[in-house]
């Protein structure tokens, strides 16, 4: 009856395990997810760039229909003078902030990467705020200092007797945009010359080479393609910059003040997205020259030698460049520094100074502002969150899958990267004021429209994280019977989670002062912060928009920091 | 003892590349059976490493069926395959601790948390990882790490145990100390086992049959011994081991051996022919009707004017005392490059500069074509 328990066999350890185990199910999760993934980006995506591209060729007030395509819209750069200066403006003004941005930052970054300069990890941080500051908060600061009653204007008239041109218009927008550009162009560019490869250069020195002959014929080259993604980057920005020329412009128009003259002024819509066509036909002109200029340049300077490039230690390189340095960070930061500083005036009418300071107007905006605080956090929160799922799904379906349409995905993804802001406003704008699909008055469509300008940013965060988790180990689950959800969430997931929570806090911060879109879609009760900061600054209410702009710069910059720590990555690192 | 059989039937791979399509594998074919250890042999890029990718369902298949059980695989995505593996990179799981790490195959197929511990605990212990069970995987030894991943691979007793180049990361002690351990484990659970690895001398020690691949084909298949003493192409016998080369032309056939004479007119009597093949024939560029292949240790040598001797005339350039065998470089005439001589006992009255004559046994005189 009862068979002897066998006895285990001494001989051979007893790794004998026979079980009964369940065979993992099917694993149907990667079909829902890519169907989701596509319904979303279809949607908030591809749905609104056709939808705008249709109406701007349609005329105001008409159908949305195929049989009403004309070129009424497009007509207005011929016979608009304002539309026509608008234009010539914009092209001015990207071009020649485009131009400074990089001039200022060239000899910069050279300094960083190859003068031995003390403090270059608080300086590489201090670059960022420029970056992380939205640039319309700082821009009134050039008034105060620069404007025809400013404390510059007025001490250089005082003592050397020179008179400044006025800072409303061209003047003023250029010198607010490269400044608050320039980091892009800084930090790709000391990235680059950083790897490069030392051996390149110095072989050149040793063939007899001057430094300026290696500078002008081996390094420029190399960096060229770097200087100019830089400068693309700075371009777009430009472009699309809607918050800058409304504060400095005065009655000088660019593309996207003329938009938003046309939705605030008229409900032109129409209108509007044939501004933003021609916006983003401009983009792309630009990028085809400079793929023009850079195609056939492409350098792998990244090589297996583990030495930099070598740092002058020479005392006279060493005072210029941080001399150099420093002074362009004074500059760029003085915007910001006197955004703090005027934020604590409480009584500054007619007068140089303020006569009085204290903390009235922080208590004037906490007093006031606090529903747009609250409704920006949630906004972006909401954003933020979204942009994060769907960019861990693309990012990992457009690294660990092999598929036809694999770069569809990723040319999506990228899409609102060359987007000018003011732009994907227009289209949403445009595209869910009626239809099947309202959203206009909603805070959803502001969080759409976050999604949508942002995803590029954690894709991009959260690719490279991926990136740096080996293939194998997914595999290794999967061998052990793991489905494509279990591997990403057991596995994936946890090793990247500092790369996910260091995305989000860079999409969520950028987000707390967006103005290009949000201007397009806020509404009375989705006010957001940096509407709140607009509109006090477009009242000349400027103390309480220092206030705010200063809580607004602060919370960005501690979260920058974290997202930092998180990575144990330096703050430069992070927008490289 | 279970009689599994593993059929793979015309494998195909093709890898579109931007510079255009690759075949990685082609028609191979072969079955594995019971608990067998079947190794896959071949030089890096070789299609090894895809076949057994093919097999753990990590690469799709481009045509060909592999059958396991009599259940069709081809198309089975490789979490339903019942696999274990071992990778090259081990691939433990960094977050994860030992245990974590040994118990996943077992928690992903819902066993009870109570088991899970037993038989995690009970499989650690057999791999010499007791008390290491809370550590993480970057604690460890490269061989500790070798064994968790054993340790995860087999701990929900799956059908089939791969492992893909398991030793090339360790130290040549462990090595051979791990491939013995890997063998006997497998033969202790009676799991079917197919190993990829580039070392024909590992290949060699822990397998009961060996596939050695060439450019993605299956060149050969056999237990170890029979792929040692009867290659069935250059390619094979040069890879396996050392062999010389001797360009010739076959004098006379007889039954299964006969006579060759080598380029100085020496003849040879061989025990055994073997096809050439052209495409071979070019590639190593055999410019005689057949080539006679011997190796080091089955060559003999005497000096050129001692009393008797025959055979073609060589002269020892350099000889290498390693330990139990001495070994000698011959520059010869008759060989395509220096001829590789081995001894157990270092012939009398050989030394380096000195002239030799080499002769072989005909059962140790493999002729390829004629």
């Amino acid at each position: 009856m009862d068979s002897p328990t066998p006895m285990p066999d001494a001989a051979t350890p007893a790794v004998r395990v026979r079980l009964e185990g369940r065979r993992p199910t099917r694993d149907w999760f990667p079909w829902v997810v890519g169907a989701v993934t596509a319904a979303v980006l279809l949607v908030l995506l591809v749905y609104p760039i056709v939808t705008t591209l249709l109406s701007s060729f349609v005329p105001q007030g008409e159908a949305l229909s195929l049989r009403n395509v004309s070129l009424t819209n497009f007509a207005r750069f011929l016979d608009s003078p304002l539309y026509q200066r608008a234009f010539l403006n914009s092209v001015v003004v990207s071009l020649a902030s485009t131009l400074f941005a990089t001039l200022l930052a060239l000899p910069a970054a050279y300094v960083m990467a190859r003068v031995d300069i003390p403090l270059r990890n608080l300086i590489m941080s201090l670059s960022v705020i420029p970056l992380i500051a939205p640039p319309f908060i700082g821009a009134y600061s050039w008034v105060i200092l620069l404007g025809r009653r400013g404390i510059i204007t007025h001490y250089l008239d005082q003592w050397f007797g020179i008179t400044m041109p006025s800072i409303i218009g061209p003047t003023g927008i250029i010198l607010a945009l490269s400044l608050s550009y320039f980091p892009f162009v800084f930090l790709i560019v000391q990235g680059a010359l950083s790897a490069a490869d030392p051996y390149i250069e110095e072989s050149a020195a040793i063939m007899g080479a001057s430094r300026w002959r290696v500078l002008r014929t081996i390094t420029f080259p190399l960096v060229l393609p770097s200087i100019l993604s830089g400068a693309m980057v700075v371009f777009v920005r430009a472009l699309g910059n809607v918050g800058v020329p409304s504060v400095l412009g005065g009655d000088y128009y660019v593309l996207p003040t003329l938009i938003l003259f046309q939705v605030e002024g008229y409900f032109n819509l129409n209108g509007a997205a044939a501004i933003a066509v021609v916006n983003v036909l401009l983009v792309m002109l630009f990028m085809l020259v400079v793929r023009r200029f850079s195609g056939q340049r492409r350098y792998v300077t990244l090589t297996s030698t583990t030495r930099g490039a070598r740092r002058s230690t020479r005392l006279r390189d060493r005072v210029l460049g941080s001399a150099y340095v420093w002074g362009l960070l004074l500059v760029a930061l003085l915007p910001q520094i006197f955004v703090v500083y005027s934020s604590f005036a409480e009584r500054w009418a007619g007068t140089l100074f303020p006569t009085q300071y204290g903390l009235g107007n922080y208590r004037l905006v906490l007093r006031n502002v606090l529903q747009p605080i609250v409704n920006s956090l949630t906004l972006s929160g909401a954003a933020t969150a979204m942009a994060l799922v769907f960019g861990l799904i693309t990012a990992y379906v457009s690294l660990r899958k092999r598929f036809a349409g694999r770069w569809l995905i990723d040319l999506t993804v990228m899409l609102p990267f060359v987007l000018p802001g003011i732009v994907t406003g227009v289209a949403y704008l445009t595209t869910f004021n009626s239809g099947w699909l309202t959203m206009t008055g909603t805070g959803i469509i502001l969080v759409f429209a976050y999604f949508v300008r942002r995803l590029a940013y954690s894709f991009r965060s959260i690719s490279a994280a991926i990136g740096q988790v080996d293939p194998v180990l997914e595999e290794a689950s999967t061998v052990c019977g793991a489905s494509t959800g279990g591997t990403v969430r057991k596995v994936t997931i946890p090793l990247i989670a500092p790369g996910i929570l260091a995305g989000g806090i860079l999409v969520f911060s950028t987000l707390i002062g967006e103005l290009s879109v949000t201007i397009m879609l806020f509404s009375g009760k989705w006010k957001t912060v940096s509407i709140a900061i607009f509109e006090y600054l477009t009242s000349y209410r400027t103390a309480p928009a220092a206030a705010l702009g200063s809580v607004v710069i602060a919370a960005t910059l501690v979260l920058v920091f974290l997202a930092s720590r998180l990575l144990r990555r330096s703050m430069a690192d992070l927008f490289r | 003892m279970s009689t599994d059989v593993l059929r793979i039937e015309n494998l195909n791979k093709v890898f579109e590349t931007p510079e255009g399509p690759v075949h990685a594998v082609r028609d191979v074919s072969v079955e594995v059976r019971g608990d067998e250890f079947f190794s896959l042999l071949g030089p890096s890029g070789c299609g090894k490493t895809t076949t057994l990718r093919m097999i753990a369902g990590l690469e799709t298949v481009t045509s060909g069926t592999i059958r396991f059980k009599g259940r069709d695989l081809t198309r089975l995505p490789s979490a339903e395959r019942n696999l274990g593996m071992v990778f090259q990179s081990y691939a433990l799981f960094p977050h994860m601790t030992v245990f974590d790490n040994a118990a996943y195959g077992l928690r992903l197929r819902r066993v009870p948390a109570q088991k899970v511990r037993e038989q995690v605990m009970e499989l650690l212990d057999a791999l010499g990882l007791s008390g290491l069970h809370g550590r993480y995987p970057s604690d460890l030894s490269g061989g500790q790490q070798q064994r968790v991943s054993i340790a995860r691979a087999l701990a929900y007793d799956p059908d089939m145990f791969l492992l893909d180049e398991p030793l090339a990361n360790l130290d040549a002690k462990l090595r051979v100390q791990m491939r013995e351990e890997i063998r006997r484990i497998q033969k202790d659970l009676g799991v079917l086992a197919v190993y990829v690895t580039h070392d024909q001398e590992e290949a060699m020690s822990v397998s009961d049959r060996i596939g050695v691949f060439k450019a993605g084909k299956l060149m050969q298949v056999g237990v170890p011994q029979d792929i040692y003493r009867h290659p069935t192409s250059l390619f094979v016998a040069d890879f396996i081991g050392k062999i010389n080369f001797f360009p010739c032309r076959v004098v006379a056939r007889d039954g299964s051996g006969g006579k060759v004479a080598l380029r100085s007119g020496h003849e040879v009597v061989v025990g055994r022919f073997q096809a050439l093949d052209d495409a071979e024939r070019e590639e190593f560029g055999v410019e005689t009707p057949a080539v006679l292949a011997v190796r080091p240790e089955h060559i003999e040598m005497r000096p050129r004017d001692a009393e008797g001797a025959g055979g073609p005339v060589g002269v020892v350039r350099r000889e290498l005392f390693l330990g139990s065998i001495v070994r000698y470089f011959v520059d010869c005439d008759d060989a395509t490059r220096t001829v590789i001589v081995e001894a157990a006992h270092p012939p009398a009255g050989v030394h380096e500069g000195d002239a030799v004559r080499l002769t072989t046994r005909p059962e140790h005189a493999l002729c390829f074509g004629g």
